[in-house]
């Protein structure tokens, strides 16, 4: 194999800078890793409750032991470092990496397929999940945690004007209308953008990207994308939606006060409202997402991560039995849900004791139920693209300005598609349809 | 504490000074060593410094440069490492190609162009007022002409946010009542809305290095004009100004560069403008998206030619402010 010119280069520069180095300084000391009998696997992550699951390990496993390291929450920086680290080749073995990232981590080649180990375990987890850490048939890691998606619903405010949740998205317009005649302040919705926005999407199998043999497929603008986006559009052009951002002050205001009615949003959006809008407290309650049709159960997901296996990991099947366990042992996972709130990706944690409790903020409902039911009937088809940051920062410069009243959101998914299929050929991977 | 450090560390050589100038027995023998001693000594205090220039300076513009002149080639569905190719100018003719990123330089052009004469007149005036002979408490005014400056621009960028955003903005409440509304977030404004941030947190920065300027204009000088009738305004345009043509020229060189770089406040207020302040909405914005997008050379051709740009029009300011101090 012919080195890489790049690689060449770095190292001419390297060695020059080390050189001169030397000649500043005395001798360096090497370091040398004293290893004992057990394997030892390096582990990077973020979440809280991530360090204490690995401690139970540690403690009752003898042949491996993890080694964890807190990084950067991925958005704000553990992605680029990890990325980074792998380039360098001193990554770690494996790594916390979301669902919508780990294809474009799988692009840039910096993971390991682990099929070999992991597919063993494919039947313990929900279809949707163990699809979001395949690509094609190679297989990344061990999904950990899932976000299916339900209704919140300021149930004051619909109370109020005698409505009862929406059961279908034509329920749900109607409930916009009569909420926003009633009164002009009050809205059912803030604006979605990127991967809130790609959970509308989901529910209506409304595929982003697929993988057909050894090429991407991009379909932002298809006919069922088109759909949730010409119905949201609807919401936008009656003065429905809010234009408060999402996460941002005003927004939890709305939440708190009644002028914004609805979330529609994944499990992990209950913390998200409980935690910024403490005045809704007992005023908010969930239902099931609103549907296209009576009868389709079909729900969206947004949301959920992985344990990966990064490219030159020594030990990947030690690395795979780490992950499985972190994902799959009941004690583990109670401690994932109390510190981070994580639902498992594991089918049969669903009941776990942590998950089912009453809360009050929900007015003492058990929420958990709502998403129990909704997991399984999360769409397993969906595939995140591989330039994912790239894709939603596009989408959300156009959806931005939709939302706001300039422009549609079709016309925003058409121009991510666009952008997106032009940065794919660029770097020469290869786009059909 | 320097000069204590310093004072410490040459004690010894102090005491052992004596045998130095070579009068003992010893000196004959060490002659040599010494010669080539004296050519290494003032190497070793050159080394740190060059260390670091080549480590934290000149490496990471080599690398850039020399890793924009290759294309990231990945094939099928990417899932093998990707390849880099030498392509001197694929990235280069990509970049002149992509409309976000060329957009992004025309906007901090005209940034540049209106901002940096608006703040840097504000500046001078500010100087000149404070440097008048009528001023009173100085020492406040150009403190808080400067407070701007010492906040974290990020922070100041996030109160700016408050301010504009449609659902908080204290401005258009106050507005309100009179019909008015300001859209801070509109196509045409909103460059302006940060131009009304960089100008806010950079005139006091500005302002103060032209009044360092104005204090070392010669008093006598400015005495002899009085002497002579002329009227404080004649002053600073006849004295005051020309004599701080330099500082100015440097704060402008400054904001220039600055504009070039622009990249805090639109990422603070991309999130509450609704869709206005676009990923790349000035070139380093544009460089990030390409690192996002997996392309680090591409990032690397786009910081290149936004270099290469800054330097040139850097380069010609500086000239052509010279020539007129010449002629």
């Amino acid at each position: 194999m012919k080195k890489p010119p790049l690689r060449t280069a770095a190292l001419a520069g390297a060695v020059t800078l080390g050189l001169l180095l030397a000649g500043c300084s005395g001798s360096g000391s090497d370091s040398g890793a004293g290893s004992g009998g057990r394997t030892t696997v390096t582990f990077w992550g973020w979440a809280p409750g991530y360090a204490d699951a690995v401690k139970a390990f540690n403690r009752t496993h003898t042949d491996l032991r993890i080694d964890y390291q807190q990084v950067q929450p991925g958005a704000k920086g553990g992605y680029q470092k990890t990325l980074n680290a792998v380039q360098a080749g001193n990554a770690p073995c494996l790594a916390q990496l979301g669902y919508e990232t780990l294809p474009s981590f799988a692009a840039q080649g910096a993971l390991q397929d682990v099929a070999e180990y992991a597919d063993a375990g494919k039947g313990d987890f929900f279809d949707a999940s163990w699809k979001s850490v395949s690509v094609g048939d190679a297989v990344y890691g061990v999904p950990v945690d899932t976000g299916p998606m339900a209704l919140f619903y300021n149930k004051k405010v619909f109370d109020s004007l005698g409505l009862k949740p929406p059961a279908t998205w034509a329920e749900y317009k109607a409930d916009a209308k009569r909420i926003h005649a009633a009164d002009p302040h009050k809205y059912i919705s803030s604006p979605y953008l990127d991967y809130d926005y790609a959970g509308l999407a989901w529910q209506n199998g409304a595929h982003w990207f697929g993988v057909d043999g050894d090429s991407w497929k991009v379909s932002l603008a298809s006919g069922p994308n088109r759909q949730v986006a010409d119905y949201w559009q609807d919401l936008v052009r009656t003065g429905a939606i809010s234009n408060a951002p999402m996460y941002d002050q005003a927004w939890y205001k709305g939440l708190g006060d009644g002028s914004i009615a609805t979330v529609v949003g994944a499990v992990w959006q209950a913390g998200v409202i409980k935690g910024g809008a403490k005045d809704g407290a007992g005023q908010w309650a969930v239902a099931p997402m609103p549907r296209w049709s009576a009868g389709d159960e079909r729900t969206g997901n947004a949301g959920g991560s992985a344990t990966a296996v990064l490219k030159g990991c020594e030990s990947p099947k030690a690395a795979v039995e780490f992950a499985h366990w972190l994902s799959t042992d009941r004690t583990a996972y109670g401690i994932l849900v109390d510190k981070a709130g994580l639902y498992p990706a594991a089918e049969k944690l669903t009941d776990l004791p942590q998950l089912s409790a009453a809360d009050p903020y929900f007015g003492g409902q058990k929420i958990s139920d709502v998403f129990a039911k909704a997991a399984p009937k999360v769409d397993a088809d969906w595939t995140w693209g591989p330039v994912m940051t790239k894709t939603a920062a596009d989408l959300d410069d156009g959806l931005g300005k939709a939302w706001a009243g300039n422009g549609t959101i079709a016309d925003a998914l058409r121009t991510a598609q666009d952008k997106t299929v032009a940065e794919l050929k660029h770097q020469g991977l290869k786009v059909s349809g | 504490m320097t000069n204590l450090a310093t004072a410490r560390d040459t004690a010894p050589a102090r005491r052992a000074a004596p045998r130095r100038p070579g009068r003992g027995p010893l000196a004959a023998g060490s002659r040599t060593r010494g010669a080539a001693g004296r050519r290494r000594t003032p190497l070793l205090f050159w080394c740190p410094f060059a260390v670091l220039f080549a480590a934290m300076y000149l490496a990471p513009i080599v690398y850039a440069a020399v890793s924009s002149l290759f294309v990231v080639h990945r094939s099928g569905l990417g899932l093998t490492a990707p390849t880099k190719v030498f392509d001197p100018i694929g990235n280069y003719t990509h970049a002149f190609g992509d409309g976000g990123f060329t957009s992004s330089l025309g906007r901090v052009a005209l940034f540049g162009v209106v901002q940096v004469p608006v703040m840097l007149g504000l500046a001078l005036g500010l100087a000149l007022l404070l440097d008048s002979r009528s001023a009173r408490a100085k020492g406040f005014f150009r403190l808080a002409g400067f407070l701007p400056y010492a906040i974290p621009g990020v922070s100041a960028a996030l109160v700016w946010s408050f301010m504009y955003s449609p659902q908080s903005s204290p401005v258009n409440h106050l507005l309100e009542p009179l019909g008015l509304h300001v859209p801070f977030f509109s196509g045409g404004t909103v460059l302006w809305s940060v131009a009304n941030i960089v100008t806010w947190a950079w005139t006091g920065y500005n302002m103060v290095i032209i009044y360092a300027a104005l204090q070392s204009v010669p008093a006598e000088v400015l005495e002899a004009a009085r002497v002579d009738g002329a009227s404080a305004l004649r002053i600073a345009w006849s004295i005051k100004i020309p004599a701080v043509r330099g500082a100015i020229a440097l704060t402008a060189v400054f904001s220039i560069i600055g504009s070039a770089q622009l990249f805090n406040e639109p990422v603070v207020l991309q999130p509450v403008s609704s869709g206005a302040i676009s990923s790349v909405f000035t070139p380093i914005m544009s460089a990030q998206a390409a690192v996002a997008a997996g392309d680090y050379p591409y990032a690397a051709a786009q910081s290149v030619v936004l270099a290469v740009l800054v330097g040139v029009v850097s380069f010609v300011f500086f000239k052509l402010t010279n020539r007129g101090e010449q002629a």
